[in-house]
């Protein structure tokens, strides 16, 4: 009896595993299978005339280091100054980052750029969302949006955003942003592909299905819209996300433009436990999210479920950990009837054919910015294939852990600046 | 990345082409001359490949010289969206991948070449047509008729006698005897599996019986019921190898001509009307095919085309002779796309899969290798069977008498159809031949003769041949022919009168050619002659003629007069009948297995010709007896026979049915 019932999960589990993965691996293809996607996914080839205004807003903690050229980079973008105000919100007590913005912030002026402010904000919560709250009622331009610290934009993405807007008049853009230095650790390919699939392919399908949880930073939205939602959510770990469902629930459009060559760069973080606190802090998030419910007030049933599959997901990753050395076990240790360790071979294959997906997605990836993949990097990736797996698994059931417990508190990524070093490198390769 | 700039390019190839139309004589290989390429394209660079930004260019230079209005309308309005626009990105980016990024220019062009579009399609053009592009013409009325009449025919060709004719088959038996352990004892065969062919043909068998409502019986017997699925089986096939043919050649006429090869020629009757695993192989090979052959080449058709495959290989491994033809098809139609990457490894990854669900099954049983490593073919490992060492003992047969007077060419294929399989084989010649003579141009013609020389490879290259390895040449061979007809049957006339006499010439000879087989009793299509010199409608719609009603003849009396629990020999097309009907006779067993599975011969019959009570013979059985009979395996079964006395017989033509009680 328990036998068959242990039979039973076995084959339902793997069944499930299996047509969830197929879905997975279907949205990370999405892009790429679709050739009309393909076409719109890209941006214009040429770009109108500058015509709308932005404000950029820079959530900054404990960014000493790369504050500065962050700042340049933003104000030196290919945009007439006019049309840009940066702000730089940090917390009070952050006095390093206030410090450095604030001399960068004399230097431009010294050039006579003086569209740079610094936000200070000293209530509580600290942590990203509140800070962009703080600094929304400053804002005075037609576009609101959002870089972190350590991103590496490109000069031309407000005139790729300008043009998209105009053009094709909607009120929000998600563009792409990309993990560059796929090099640096043992999970860090992983990782960057991760964002490759991600913004390239899968935030396509969800933009196409009005369903889409938005990344945290080179998106735009128009000022009024955000005024309208009443800013982002404080006390949400994922307030971009969440932000993204909202934005969906009204039934607003979302553009989201990948293109390789104007992709926003960032790092992964710099070591495995502030990988994992990060990734602890999405699926916490996204648990968060879900609890909330915006998701249920989706117009269709299609958008709902989709809301609804995406932030599951963390709590399936987390038993998809406890499962599969379970399952592995249990097809060792117990002999299976030949059917049944068939039938367990299924979610195998899939492992596999994700693997690969992934594997070309390394090309993909490295040819798309100039880089060039070894075997190396694929041998690297294979090992840390399963390592990572559950790593994703661990942080995930972490989240889980301190969702229960009621812990909410914001868990930062350090930023050291190691894709710039990466980008350079490209660049000069290319070049 | 082609797909989408491919609006840019009819307009660019439409202009160019019409004037080479006018210079040009009209030649054979007319069609393809105005459709596709031009008389400087044709010398020079390969045009599929060129960047459509590149085509236009040449469009636009030569606008001027020609009188052509349409690009110079289209002219200012083009012109005028760029001036609005800034000149975007000149620098910055890493990002090499795209043209525009250089170089403004082109960029301007595909819009130019975009908005020409329209103005510059004429209106009698025929469709453009590129297998690697998938520019497929649209099916039409005329295509709608022909398929459907195709699909009625095979329902007709196939159907009607089905049960009737040809004779219960060795293999058929043997097929339906597997399902049926299947579905009553969960198990891949009555006997033990030694893997001699991978089991998801009669697992499709078994699937298909399963739900039936009375399952074996429910068209008279299991071979029966097997046959209906071959019926349905055919019927799919029809269609896809149709619009293979169409998509292959773009050509309606070719399609038609190779359904109605497929649906009438002889030995495509006999050999697809018999639950074979090579139909079933085939309509998975042709679903793949057609996988290829969508009009889009996506991730998911491709993965799909690759699993295809895979089933394919594991309904019948010898569907591994197409896979060469498929890769290259696959190349072609990928190249230059931006899934290129991921559609060429999804597809041999899916292929693989079940592949590897079929070792993995090996593998689990502790099957996969012989025990101790042993792959010595005269010393059989003994204790278990062993997925490899069969293949290896396959790969080792050697029987090479295709091509002798006795061997099966001569005696049973030709016999059946000797037009299809000449003319067909010629066909083969001629499209591989026009195919190499450019590749680019005639993929189509070089796809169908690889696939016919990739099958006809394993046939004579030899090993062992059985009768009904023929199977799936047949559908190859009536392709190239379908194709080759259509590739002679073309041209291009600018006189009104000629271009009709010439459309009544495109169906007037293949339909002569048609009523010439089946009026003709040489052809055997529809009559032929019989023993007596009579012309007579053919054997398989022959209402008189009732093969397996001899069959039924000879269970009937096993029932009357037989015990159930007597010990039998016989063959596997009996055994559905023997084991699944009430009364039962659970030791009823073929020669086969008799011979060679240790616990039907050495616990039932103890190799003793005592322990046999009768033997269910046909002339056929005695035959395979003395060929299975190298290394005296059968010995104790013949000296049963010989000692034993006749007691029902039953001959019509060569055929002959008998059963003997033994002393």
């Amino acid at each position: 009896m328990i036998v068959s019932i242990i039979y039973l999960v076995l084959i339902v589990v793997s069944i499930l595993l299996t047509v969830q993965s197929a879905h997975v691996l279907y949205l990370m293809l999405y892009t790429w299978d679709r050739a009309d996607a393909e076409r719109r996914a890209r941006a214009p080839d040429e770009f109108l005339p500058p015509q709308i205004s932005f404000s950029v807003l820079l959530p900054a903690r404990h960014e000493e280091d790369v504050i500065q050229s962050t700042i340049e980079r933003v104000v030196r973008a290919n945009y007439p100054a006019e049309l840009l105000e940066v702000f730089v919100i940090c917390s009070q007590d952050d006095d390093g980052t206030i410090k450095k913005a604030e001399e960068k912030i004399d230097e431009l002026k010294r050039k006579g750029l003086r569209n740079v402010r610094v936000v200070v904000f000293d209530d509580k919560p600290i942590n990203k969302p509140h800070g962009l709250n703080t600094a929304l009622p400053h804002t005075a331009n037609q576009v609101v949006t959002i870089f972190d610290a350590e991103d590496d934009i490109h000069p031309e993405i407000f005139n790729l955003v300008n043009t998209v807007m105009v053009q094709e008049k909607v009120r929000v853009v998600q563009a792409g942003v990309q993990l560059m230095n796929y090099e640096s650790n043992w999970y860090s390919t992983l990782n960057v592909l991760e964002y490759f699939f991600w913004f390239k392919s899968r935030l396509h399908y969800h933009a196409h299905y009005g369903s889409i949880p938005l990344g945290g930073n080179t998106v735009f939205f128009a000022r009024e819209l955000l005024l309208r939602l009443g800013g982002w959510d404080d006390r949400n770990l994922t307030e971009d996300a969440d932000m993204g469902l909202r934005i969906s629930a009204m039934g607003e459009r979302v553009r989201v433009v990948y293109d390789d060559r104007y992709v926003t760069k960032e790092e992964t973080p710099p070591t495995l436990g502030h990988f994992i606190r990060q990734r602890t802090r999405w699926s916490q998030g996204f648990m968060q999210t879900l609890k909330k419910g915006t998701w249920k007030k989706m117009p269709t049933r299609k958008q709902r479920w989709l809301a609804f599959y995406v932030l599951v997901f963390p709590r399936g990753q987390a038993l998809l950990g406890i499962y599969l050395p379970i399952s592995l076990g249990m097809i060792l240790i117990l002999k299976v009837p030949v059917l049944i360790a068939l039938c367990s071979y299924l979610p195998v294959l899939l492992l596999a054919a994700h693997f690969l997906v992934q594997a070309v997605g390394l090309y993909e990836f490295t040819g798309a910015h100039g880089l060039e993949a070894s075997p190396k990097a694929i041998v690297r990736m294979a090992i840390a294939w399963f390592p990572f797996q559950m790593v994703l698994a661990y942080a995930a059931l972490r989240a889980m852990r301190r969702e229960m417990l009621g812990r909410h508190d914001w868990e930062k990524t350090q930023h050291v600046g190691a894709h710039r070093a990466t980008t350079e490198e490209a660049e000069s390769r290319v070049g | 990345m082609s797909d989408n700039n491919t609006p840019s390019r009819p307009a660019a190839v439409g202009a160019e082409g019409r004037k080479t139309a006018a210079d040009k004589n009209p030649a054979p290989s007319k069609k393809t001359a105005p459709d596709k390429t031009t008389a400087p394209t044709k010398k020079t660079t390969p045009d599929k490949t060129t960047a459509p930004t590149k085509k236009t260019t040449p469009d636009k230079t030569t606008a001027p010289t020609k009188k052509t209005t349409p690009d110079k309308t289209t002219a200012p309005t083009k012109s005028t969206t760029p001036t609005k626009k800034i000149a975007a990105n000149k620098s910055t980016t890493p990002g090499k991948k795209t043209a525009p990024n250089k170089n403004p220019a082109p960029a301007k062009g595909t819009a130019a070449a975009k908005g020409a579009e329209a103005p510059a399609r004429r209106p009698r053009r025929r469709p453009r047509f590129s297998v690697e592009r998938g520019w497929f013409p649209p099916l039409g009325t005329k295509g709608r008729i022909a398929l459907v009449a195709s699909l009625l025919t095979g329902l007709l060709t196939h159907g009607y006698h089905l049960f009737r004719y040809p004779l219960y088959l060795t293999d058929e038996g043997i097929y339906m005897q597997r399902a049926w352990s299947l579905v009553r004892e969960t198990s891949l065969s009555p006997y033990t599996y030694d893997y001699d062919h991978a089991p998801l043909g009669w697992i499709t068998l078994a699937g298909w019986v399963y739900p039936l409502p009375k399952q074996f019986e429910t068209f008279g017997n299991a071979i029966n019921t097997g046959r209906f699925l071959m019926l349905l089986v055919h019927i799919a096939s029809v269609y896809l190898l149709f619009e293979i043919a169409r998509r292959l050649s773009g050509s309606v006429l070719a399609a038609t001509v190779t359904s109605f090869l497929f649906n009438v020629s002889p030995i495509a009757v006999y050999f697809q009307r018999q639950v074979l695993l090579d139909n079933l192989m085939m309509l998975w090979l042709l679903l793949s095919l057609f996988m290829l052959l969508r009009r889009e080449v996506t991730i998911r058709s491709v993965f799909g085309g690759g699993l295809a495959l895979g089933i394919a290989l594991i309904t019948k491994e010898n569907a591994i002779f197409f896979v060469p033809s498929f890769m290259y098809l696959l190349y072609r139609r990928v190249k230059g796309s931006a899934s290129s990457r991921f559609t060429s490894t999804l597809w041999p990854f899916a292929a693989a899969a079940p592949i590897g669900a079929y070792v993995t099954y090996a593998v689990l049983k502790n099957e996969l290798l012989p025990s101790g490593f042993d792959f010595d073919l005269n010393n059989p490992p003994a204790d278990h069977v062993s997925l490899l060492y069969t293949l290896w003992w396959q790969l080792n047969r050697n029987q090479g008498t295709l091509f002798s007077h006795t061997g099966l060419l001569q005696t049973s294929w030709l016999v059946r159809d000797k037009f299809l399989l000449i003319a067909g084989v010629c066909a083969m010649v001629i499209c591989l031949w026009i195919g190499l003579r450019d590749r680019k141009r005639n993929l189509g013609f070089l796809i169908a003769g690889t696939l016919a020389l990739g099958y006809a490879f394993y046939l004579v290259r030899g090993s062992v041949v059985l009768d009904f390895y023929v199977t799936p040449l047949i559908p190859m061979l009536a392709l190239n022919l379908g194709m080759v007809t259509d590739r002679l049957l073309k041209g291009t006339f600018a006189n009104r009168f000629m271009r009709g006499a010439h459309s009544v010439t495109r169906v007037a000879v293949p339909s002569f050619v048609a009523i010439l087989l089946l009026a003709s009793p040489a052809s055997g299509y529809l009559v032929h002659t019989n023993t007596e010199g009579h012309t007579q409608i053919a054997d398989q719609y022959q209402s008189k003629i009732n093969l397996t009603a001899m069959q039924h003849a000879q269970i009937a009396w096993v029932r009357k007069h037989v015990p159930p629990n007597s010990r039998i020999i016989m063959d596997d097309d009996l055994w559905g009948e023997l084991h699944d009907v009430r009364p039962f006779y659970p030791y009823a067993h073929s020669h086969w297995n008799a011979s060679s599975d240790p616990d039907v011969r050495d616990k039932l019959f103890r190799k003793k010709w005592q322990y046999v009570d009768y033997i269910i013979m046909s002339n056929k059985m005695r035959r395979s007896m003395m060929l299975n009979n190298g290394d005296g395996r059968e010995n104790w079964i013949l000296q049963a026979l010989r000692n034993s006395t006749r007691v029902w017989s039953e001959t019509r033509g060569n055929i002959k049915l008998e059963i003997y009680r033994v002393r």
